[in-house]
């Protein structure tokens, strides 16, 4: 990240991401003449994205995922790759509008909160950190696409319960498409995430000499698991679904992404992008 | 010789249904038609539309008015088939630029009586095929309609004209297709036997229903129509039962009477797991409680709701026709351009100009090049051996144009148009 090319590159992402959600106004309102440009410009994001991504594993190796602006960047790069392999088989361009302004922020402030360590100390760099980072924000990106999912699941639903048949609600994708993609990314994150709590745990283990010590990150991870844990359940045994569901999902990707951002700040924490 | 565009006709604005039924044109008798028509000494090409709401003669002659005449008296012998009353004061007539606006707009059905709907494309296109089997269309009728096709696409990429369900039925399939996404899993509960619940139940089934079960008071009553739209009859004490199976409820009874109250539908959500329902209540009398609609998963629409939804969309079709009208204008006037741009004078100029030009261009590149070396009176007599040969060569076509244009010979706009197109003189 120090070097100034990289920056850029970075900076580009950032920019093509931004028009990318700005597409997605055309496209909603010009959908004839737009209807395949939102996907194209994160497509493009990705490439940039993918390129200022590897640059940067080969100069600091893949632990620099450990920083909190490259955390970010990782994060940001495996939410847009799923996203446009979902794109593959359901065409959510709307999706994309949501995901779009997120990869923007997340990729643009990759470049401004990149302080604390700039290197990941030497004991930091075994097999078990990247392990533990890739799971967790495999998890990560799979439940902000399922926020994404929610959202527009929940604008679709209101919408139909207030009588309001708009022709740009038209481009949503109808209510029973978002719920069952909304339950899938649900059966796919849950999994990724207790791996990426497990391997965190064993790492935590190694290197700290206990598997749990209440950190804050651990206790915050700890109270999502269970919303999301206690959502697929509801979802397989007892019928939770639709408005409930999609609002339970926004709720704990909420949690998640105000700790990934802010959390630190609040509650000091040795986990994540800080190596005092 | 310039062809002319007439159109003659009548619509659902100008004529009520029965003489528009009287001058209509069988689909079997329509090529016989044709050649009738042009047998007319005006009529160069000629296309009969006739739908339901429509009978149109388009025409390109070389006269207008003995043209217009002709069509119209070629239409009155249509009607003195069957009876006699007047014609005149239905039918309204179009020449020139108007003519070309016209079709334009019935193309992009500007002019239909729901404006948007696509159906008369189809019909324009099916209309004008058969003129063409019938040999009674030309390069201007080709190109005249052709370019209609075109338009009615632009008017509906680039305006709002055609999205938007207007009838209440489609309305109910719109609002269907936003919840569901597939409907041959999808079960559908007809309540009543009103007309609406009918014609419903057959739209739902041209989206993919496969299974649908009817009750009434009185189960003859659901025999009958179950057998009329392959459903199942259910008897009407059973029909609660039942509910958790179905995805959509539609009731129709036609007595002022609760028949579905949201404690009865909160019951049948929790043994179907909460999975969505559509409430339908397209009677003339409320029979599902409102109350439904306040719970999660479940969506109420009665008919006053679907109505309102199909009024805006017809307003805001409305709104997107005045764009689709600038297009239409925008488009008859580069058609008229292009027309006018037919007759033979300026196309004989232009082609002697085009091929002056090559000859020119030519000559100097030599000149300078290869035969550099000539002497002045050996360039002189190159220059007079390439215009003697372009000479030549322009004069056999020139001629027959110049032939066509004495004798009206309808071949003669054909010709000019594909040299204009073979020699790129389209757009001087």
């Amino acid at each position: 990240m120090t070097l100034p090319m990289d920056a850029l590159l970075i900076e580009l992402t950032a920019a093509v991401y931004l028009i990318a959600a700005g597409s997605l106004f055309l496209y909603l309102f010009r959908g004839n003449v737009a209807s395949r440009l939102p996907a194209a410009l994160l497509l493009a994001g990705f490439a940039v994205h993918s390129v200022a991504l590897s640059r940067l594993f080969v100069s600091q190796g893949f632990a620099a995922v450990a920083l909190m602006g490259d955390a970010l960047l990782f994060n940001s790069w495996l939410m847009v790759g799923i996203y446009l392999l979902i794109h593959l088989k359901y065409r959510l361009t709307v999706l994309g509008g949501i995901i779009a302004p997120l990869a923007f922020l997340m990729t643009f402030a990759a470049v401004a909160v990149n302080h604390g360590a700039t290197e990941v100390p030497p004991g930091f760099q075994t097999f078990w950190l990247p392990l533990h980072v890739t799971l967790a924000f495999l998890g990560n990106a799979v439940f902000a696409l399922a926020f994404g999912v929610s959202l527009i699941y929940l604008l679709q639903e209101r919408h139909l319960k207030h009588k309001k048949l708009t022709l740009v609600m038209k481009r949503f994708p109808p209510l029973e498409s978002l719920d069952r993609l909304n339950y899938k990314l649900l059966m796919w994150g849950f999994p990724l995430m207790t791996l990426g709590i497990l391997t965190g745990s064993l790492w935590a283990g190694i290197h700290w000499g206990d598997y749990w010590s209440w950190d804050p990150r651990q206790i915050s991870s700890a109270i999502v698991w269970l919303l999301y844990g206690t959502l697929l359940h509801g979802r397989i045994t007892a019928g939770l679904r639709g408005k409930k569901a999609a609002l339970l999902t926004m709720v704990g990707f909420c949690v998640v992404l105000g700790y990934f951002l802010w959390g630190d700040a609040i509650f000091p924490s040795r986990h994540g992008g800080r190596f005092e | 010789m310039q062809k002319q565009i007439v159109i003659v006709g009548l619509n659902h604005r100008t004529a009520p249904i029965d003489v528009r039924e009287s001058v209509a044109f069988e689909n079997s008798y329509v090529a016989e038609a044709l050649t009738r028509l042009h047998g007319y000494p005006s009529i160069l090409e000629g296309v009969i539309l006739s739908t339901c709401n429509r009978v149109e003669v388009i025409g390109a002659a070389a006269e207008e008015s003995s043209a217009l005449s002709e069509i119209a008296s070629f239409l009155a012998a249509q009607k003195a088939q069957r009876h006699a009353a007047a014609l005149d004061e239905h039918i309204y007539t179009y020449r020139g630029a108007d003519a070309v606006r016209h079709l334009f707009r019935v193309a992009a059905s500007l002019d239909s009586m729901v404006v948007g709907e696509p159906q008369i494309l189809g019909q324009l296109k099916q209309y004008y095929d058969a003129a063409q089997r019938a040999g009674t269309v030309g390069a201007v009728l080709h190109r005249l309609f052709h370019r209609s096709f075109s338009v009615a696409k632009r008017v509906r990429s680039e305006t709002g004209i055609g999205s938007g369900a207007v009838s209440v039925s489609s309305v109910a399939v719109d609002l269907a297709k936003r919840i569901f996404d597939r409907f041959d899993d999808k079960t559908v509960m007809l309540i009543g036997a009103g007309k609406m619940g009918d014609l419903m139940a057959r739209h739902l089934q041209s989206v993919g229903i496969q299974t649908l079960m009817v009750t009434n008071r009185t189960f003859e009553r659901a025999l009958t129509v179950a057998e009329k739209i392959q459903g199942n009859p259910i008897r009407f004490e059973d029909f609660v039962r039942y509910l958790a199976m179905c995805d959509l409820v539609i009731g129709c009874a036609g007595v002022p009477e609760v028949l579905i109250d949201a404690a009865t539908v909160e019951k049948v959500l929790r043994e179907r797991k909460h999975k969505t329902m559509l409430f339908l209540d397209i009677g003339d009398r409320r029979n599902f409680d409102p109350l439904i609609n306040d719970l999660d998963n479940v969506y109420l629409y009665n008919i006053d709701d679907l109505k309102s939804v199909a009024d805006e969309n017809l307003q805001e079709r409305a709104s997107e026709a005045e764009k689709a009208e600038e297009i239409v204008r925008e488009e008859a006037q580069s058609f008229v351009r292009w027309l006018a741009s037919l007759e033979q004078v300026p196309t004989i100029t232009a082609l002697r100009q085009r091929f002056e030009e090559i000859r020119q261009r030519e000559i100097e590149k030599s000149l300078g090049g290869n035969l550099k070396d000539l002497s002045a009176e050996q360039r002189v007599a190159v220059q007079e051996m390439t215009t003697a040969m372009v000479n030549k060569m322009l004069h056999g076509p020139i001629s027959q144009l110049r032939k066509n244009s004495v004798n009206e010979d309808e071949d003669g706009t054909l010709y000019v148009a594909a040299l204009r197109k073979l020699f790129n003189l389209e757009k001087p």
